[in-house]
């Protein structure tokens, strides 16, 4: 009796523990987000997204260079990072299975997911911005590019090798080259999985600031030349934050909010399509 | 009887050198079913595998001797895989339905075929699924996943996928142990229908089901076949003890 008295004592105390240390993640969590919406809803004006920014001290104006800009990096660093990250994958589940190559490019691209994005930063602006002279946004999508791969190529791996085996050789079987058992049979069936990797890595790096001001730097004005500087919402929102004016301030909150719902709003589907696909879990 | 495969002197090892078969011998003969039967691990499968080099998808494997597929050694080096394949189909344990649409599962040997006009491929993937007898539960639904059918139905389907291409030789891989009894059965009298227009070697845990589908008969033991008969004599009269032995059920 005493025995299970102890033992319900002691399930008692883990659970606490553990309650409590969630609650402190999840309070943080809900602290930072109310007080972004706080903030950001009360700055939130639709002059945000049609002006760009008024000359300093200045009242008004708005953010339309920020954020199309940040969608030029986005899109771009897309089209370069799922590519790459996607044939990787594809090369370490399919080609080089079980290959001693595939475990150890599988080991550096979980390294590489931990680096620090400023490192990242620097890498490209050694590459990328030295070399031509000045900041440009073809830096920035790459720096977010090399950021992505390694999600990308991780999640396509995973992804890959979850699709069950005897399907590959059942297209075999039918007299199918590896190429096409690969894009028209193995893909189909980590679609969903690979396409919701593809939305999370979006929304790692929609809020990355760190590999941008080494790299596409800032613009104050309103550009689409990606071989120029070019302005996003999280580098905007670092040098508005330590700037000296109000309106600076309240500007950037609106665009942490407006950020901070694109992120969320990404992942939100990415794990949508998880459980649509792969059944409530 | 026209003698479609003639097996001479087979041996196989895995990696590593471990010998799988040791020197098979028999015939397969054309518009008949053949069944492999034997305790597990005894090599069936294996050999299965061998009439579509399955094998050659894995690094190590190697072949000695000769598969004569109407006379032409399938094990040479210079036999190109894509094209036995699409002689010799293959239907496996368990249901293997591509993750597409019913219609795109039974076109999709006929597409790497390069056969692309829309009127041929109904018209192909119609007759498939008639002679695989599936094409009344799916007629009102070709173009719904594939996944949306039963056990029973999708192994039906595969091997509707299998014939669409049509090939000379179906093998199958314990076609039915994942099924239900009725399923099994359907998949029995579908048998019996297909060795009109294709030739079949089947590999079965269940001996009655080797009695009742096969014309001829193998009997595998560690690798050895140790005897091949036709069923009948098999199941009544098998040459050797051991055969006898494990048909009776005193082993295995």
């Amino acid at each position: 009796m005493t025995r299970v008295r102890l033992r319900k004592i002691e399930s008692f105390i883990a659970l606490s523990l553990c309650s409590l240390a969630a609650f402190a993640g999840i309070f943080w969590l809900f602290f930072i987000l109310g007080d972004v919406i706080v903030h950001g809803a009360s700055a939130l004006r639709l002059e945000l997204f049609t002006n760009d920014p008024a000359p300093p001290g200045i009242e008004g104006g708005g953010l339309r260079n920020a954020f199309v800009g940040q969608l030029l990096i986005t899109f771009f660093a897309t089209i370069i990072g799922v590519p790459l990250g996607v044939l990787g994958g594809t090369f370490l589940a399919e080609y080089a299975r079980g290959k001693r190559i595939a475990k150890l490019i599988s080991i550096l691209s979980d390294i590489m997911v931990s680096v620090p994005s400023i490192v990242v930063g620097t890498f490209v602006y050694a590459v990328l911005v030295k070399p031509v002279g000045h900041f440009n946004g073809w830096a920035g999508a790459v720096a977010l590019a090399i950021i992505m791969i390694p999600v990308v190529l991780r999640t396509t791996e995973d992804m890959l090798r979850l699709v069950p085996w005897t399907l590959r050789e059942a297209a075999f079987a039918l007299g199918a080259p590896y190429y096409r058992v690969i894009t028209q049979v193995v893909y189909r069936g980590a679609a969903a999985g690979i396409f919701t990797g593809v939305l999370l890595s979006i929304a790692r790096v929609a809020g990355e600031t760190a590999p941008l001001l080494f790299t596409s730097f800032n613009n104050s004005f309103f550009s689409i030349n990606m071989n120029e500087p070019i302005s996003s919402l999280t580098a905007t929102i670092f040098q508005y934050a330590m700037g000296p004016y109000d309106d600076w301030h309240s500007q950037a909150w609106a665009a942490s909010l407006v950020i901070t719902l694109f992120i969320l709003l990404v992942t939100i589907l990415g794990r949508m399509i998880i459980k649509m696909r792969y059944g409530g879990k | 009887m026209t003698v479609k495969v003639e097996v001479k002197g087979l041996n196989f090892y895995y990696p590593g050198g471990v010998q799988a078969l040791k020197n098979i011998n028999f015939s397969v003969y054309k518009n008949t079913v053949t069944a492999l039967i034997g305790p597990s691990g005894c090599g069936k499968t294996t050999l299965l595998r061998c009439f579509n080099r399955m094998h050659d998808l894995y690094p190590g494997n190697r072949y000695e001797g000769e598969i004569l597929l109407d006379g032409r050694n399938i094990l040479s080096k210079n036999i190109d895989l894509i094209d036995l394949r699409s002689r010799v189909g293959m239907v496996f344990q368990k249901p293997t339905p591509f993750p597409m649409s019913i219609f795109d599962n039974i076109s999709y040997g006929l597409k790497l075929r390069g056969i692309k006009k829309k009127s041929v491929l109904s018209e192909r993937v119609e007759h498939a699924l008639k002679q695989a007898a599936i094409w009344d539960e799916v007629k009102d639904k070709l173009f719904e996943s594939a996944y949306t059918l039963s056990g029973g139905q999708q192994q039906r389907l595969v091997i509707a996928r299998a014939l669409a291409v049509e090939p000379e030789i179906i093998l199958f891989d314990e076609p039915t142990s994942a099924l239900d009894p009725i399923s099994t059965a359907k998949i029995e009298g579908l048998l019996e229908h297909l060795k009109k227009s294709v030739t079949i070697i089947i590999v079965t845990h269940n001996l009655q089901q080797a009695a009742r589908v096969s014309d001829w008969t193998g009997f595998l033991m560690l690798g050895e076949l140790v005897e091949f008969d036709a069923t009948e004599k098999m199941f009544t009269s098998p040459r050797e003890k051991l055969t006898e032995d494990y048909i009776t059920g005193r082993f295995g």
